[in-house]
């Protein structure tokens, strides 16, 4: 008896700590079982490396699928084309009709204040002009209403495609660059036909365009705008000849080469600051 | 003071990728080859003396006689480049050259080695020694090696 005492006394020693841990990880099962299986306890756990992941894909979106996205747009429009011009037939067509709807509505408005005009010293002079010019007194009008414009003026060197000097009356792109390419173009052209005693007189692109005027050493490049007719090419012909007559030999520095580009610069915005309102 | 810069040479030498290096500090592997001409701009100080560099990068033809007449007209200075590792883009170099300065007899012209990066110290001492009596400096678009210094270098000559 007293042996079998010893014996699970010694056993309690020896065991006991063990089975207060084997118990310690039944608990922590259980409790890991039903974080597991308990779909609130779970969502705790797991909603966090979820919207972590959520930002990141929203965040790094464009260049994770950005490929795959425009090369699946592609390849849909390329096989469904019927169905696209469908899906886009009455939107782009809204879009025009709109556009069209609001244009005819700038012309109607422009109409409304010459019509205004009709009865103005201004409408009485297009009257006279039309009787003399025998122009139909409608075309007059409408042509005020496209009036051409000077936009910008550029004085070229004509082998190096050095700006001289310029005016403008928005500031765009580098000028210096512009009267290179402009000579690079004009160039070209001249070289590409082998047309040695031609030149190229003027640039179209839609509502602009570029009329050249070339001289001895220079050329002039006059961007316009508005319907350009024979009455205002007439003009700038007469403006860029007074121009150059009076201005650029006196830009001349009379020792050097050199041109003084200040003296071109204001003696432009002299001649074509008021052009259009001389224009009549 | 305005200056215009010409660059020219054989196509695919590296001529916009020279251009790109620096007038805008980049490069890139994609080789898009020039229509006709391409204009950049970039400001130098040199001596003191603000200089705006109008750079025409031409088109890269097999033979400069291919090249419009008009591009070379009213230069300031050229750069010819060349690609130390293809030889044909340099055994004409002198003729050209000389055919250019018969045209414009007093234009300084600077001759651009290219493309350093992709060969070893003999291999281009080899090509340098080939293309004698001219001086070439021996640039690297990719790396940026030298290439501000060259265009420093022709504006210097430029402005004597």
């Amino acid at each position: 008896m007293g042996q079998g005492l010893g014996f699970q006394q010694l056993r309690k020693l020896l065991l006991e700590q063990d089975w207060e841990d084997r118990k310690e990880l039944a608990q922590k099962l259980e409790q890991l079982d039903s974080e597991l299986n308990t779909r609130e306890k779970l969502e705790e756990r797991v909603n966090p490396i979820l919207q972590d992941q959520e930002a990141r894909i929203q965040r790094e979106f464009p260049v994770l699928f950005g490929p795959q996205i425009t090369e699946s747009i592609k390849k849909q429009i390329k096989e469904s084309q019927d169905e696209v011009v469908e899906v886009l037939y009455p939107i782009i067509g809204r879009m025009i009709k709109k556009y069209i709807t609001s244009e005819i509505q700038k012309l109607s408005d422009q109409i409304d204040a010459q019509m205004e005009m009709a009865f103005s010293w201004e409408g009485w002079k297009i009257r006279i002009k039309a009787w003399i010019s025998g122009t139909p007194q409608k075309d007059l009008m409408l042509s005020k209403l496209i009036e051409p414009k000077i936009e910008e003026i550029h004085v070229i060197e004509k082998n190096s495609g050095m700006l001289m000097g310029s005016y403008t009356k928005k500031e765009g792109l580098d000028r210096d660059m512009v009267a290179g390419m402009l000579t690079a173009i004009k160039s070209f052209v001249e070289d590409a036909f082998e047309t040695e005693a031609q030149e190229l007189e003027s640039i179209d692109y839609q509502n602009y365009k570029i009329i050249i005027k070339s001289f001895n050493s220079f050329f002039i490049a006059v961007v316009c705008t508005g319907k350009l007719n024979a009455a205002f090419k007439d003009k700038i012909d007469d403006e860029l000849l007074s121009f150059s007559e009076k201005v650029l030999n006196k830009a001349k520095h009379p020792d050097k080469e050199e041109v003084q580009p200040d003296v071109i610069e204001q003696g432009l915005a002299e001649y074509f600051q008021d052009f259009e309102d001389l224009n009549e | 003071m305005n200056k215009k810069v010409i660059l020219i040479g054989h196509f695919g030498v590296g001529k916009t990728s020279l251009v790109k290096r620096f007038v805008h500090s980049q490069f890139s592997e994609e080789y898009i080859t020039t229509i006709g001409v391409k204009i950049d701009k970039k400001t130098l100080t040199v001596d003191g003396v603000i200089v705006n560099l109008l750079i025409w990068d031409i088109a890269g033809e097999n033979s400069q006689q291919k090249v419009p007449k008009s591009y070379r007209l009213g230069a300031h200075g050229a750069l010819y480049v060349f690609d130390i590792t293809r030889p044909a883009t340099y055994e004409n170099m002198h003729q050209e050259i000389k055919a250019l300065q018969e045209v414009m007899p007093d234009l300084p012209i600077l001759v651009m080695a290219n493309k350093k990066d992709l060969v070893s110290t003999e291999e281009l001492n080899e090509t340098l020694s080939k293309i004698q009596p001219y001086n070439a400096i021996a640039t690297s678009a990719k790396t940026g090696e030298l290439v501000n210094e060259a265009f420093e270098e022709l504006t210097q000559k430029m402005t004597k």
